[in-house]
């Protein structure tokens, strides 16, 4: 083994941890046959040392271990929790919207007088928005997946308005997945029920 | 006192390794908090699973390597320069260069370096590991963790040559 060969084995050697390594015991044989391999071993123990130092100068903050402590989860319990509040939104949500679609078919002919507008918002997945307010670009991935599954799609215009999106065919969701979280221009016809505001989409543009 | 002591003693026994380790990934306070919190809770919802007791330590470093991996697939990705394989002269650094630095200075420097090189090297420099425990706590096999720990090594050294201490304001 010549003088470079060891080096390279040596590169990962660490005092103390690797000592019983038997891949590092040739070259450090060779380490007590030369002295310039020994000062160059001895300059990379300092530098492993100087850098291991300063990785272990950082500290927690004080109160990071009682934060921890204190904020524990309840085991299972909450998560039960969350799973029958999220089931009961999904249900909640779905049902609205089977009512909504069973009253647009029959009355398909009403809905179809809607006034045309064009509005500008983030696509919304309407079950994560009502039941926890989630939206925004963090929240980008689940929306689509919602919006892929089915569930009620949306769209919160820039003055706070939001409105359902529904579509002439039953794919409108497909269309709308891509754009979870992002803003678009829609234009299509604005009907109202009970208070609650619709756009049948006809064309979508990303903002 | 704690409702569960189980949970509070280990908490405050890994609290500060997992947080270094998360400080030496992510080069942010932020998420090494986060990182260490959600640790330590998936271990409250998992430890009846824990197979062998005594390795929870390493259960531990592997989780928050998980979790880490998640945050870095959630993020725009940045693009890390290229390890040369084939560096053959070692950069000459000596202990004297990495004390004129600051901590957050060389965590800066590691985060120049690919994510999947970043976490063997820092194991190798934060934690008494051998190679194999290594390569256990990040599942990746022997062989891999020292080519991995090697180049990145040598990196880190090349990045160290090339920076310039702090100097005070």
């Amino acid at each position: 083994m010549n003088t470079n060969e060891a080096k390279e084995k040596l590169l990962l050697y660490r005092e103390r941890i690797d000592d019983a390594d038997p891949r590092f015991q040739e070259a450090l044989a060779q380490v007590r046959r030369d002295p310039e391999l020994a000062e160059w071993l001895r300059e990379q123990m300092n530098c492993y040392d100087a850098i291991r130092s300063k990785l272990r100068e950082v500290e927690p903050r004080s109160d990071l271990a009682e934060k921890i402590v204190r904020n524990q989860p309840i085991p299972f319990r909450r998560d039960w929790t969350q799973m029958l509040k999220l089931a009961a939104a999904i249900i909640l949500s779905a049902g609205i919207t089977a009512v909504a679609m069973t009253l647009w078919q029959r009355d398909g002919h009403r809905l179809m007088q809607g006034r045309e507008i064009v509005v500008k918002g983030e696509v919304l997945d309407l079950t994560c928005y009502v039941a926890y307010n989630w939206s925004g670009p963090k929240h980008a991935s689940c929306a689509m997946d919602c919006i892929k599954s089915g569930l009620p799609v949306g769209i919160k215009t820039e003055d706070g308005k939001v409105y359902l999106l529904t579509g002439k065919e039953a794919h409108v969701n497909d269309e709308l997945a891509d754009y979870a979280a992002k803003i678009v221009t829609v234009r299509g016809k604005k009907t109202a029920r009970d208070g609650f505001a619709q756009i049948q989409v006809e064309e979508i543009r990303k903002f | 006192m704690s409702a569960d002591p189980e949970f509070e003693n280990l908490v405050k026994l890994y609290y500060r390794d997992l947080y270094r380790f998360g400080f030496s990934l992510t080069g942010s306070e932020v998420d090494a908090i986060d990182l260490t919190q959600e640790t330590f809770y998936i271990w409250a919802r998992k430890r009846h699973q824990l197979r062998n007791p005594t390795s929870v330590k390493s259960w531990l470093f592997t989780t928050l390597h998980r979790e880490f991996l998640k945050i870095c697939r959630h993020r725009k990705r940045v693009a890390h320069e290229p390890i040369d394989e084939s560096a053959q002269n070692f950069p000459h650094v000596t202990a004297d260069v990495v004390n004129r630095i600051d901590a957050q200075t060389l965590l800066n420097v590691l985060g120049q370096i690919d994510e999947g090189y970043r976490a063997p090297l820092v194991l190798y420099y934060l934690e008494d590991l051998s190679y194999k425990q290594i390569g256990d706590v990040l599942a990746i096999p022997l062989g891999t963790v020292q080519s991995r720990i090697a180049r990145a090594k040598i990196k880190l050294l090349q990045l160290l040559s090339e920076t310039k201490p702090r100097t005070a304001a």
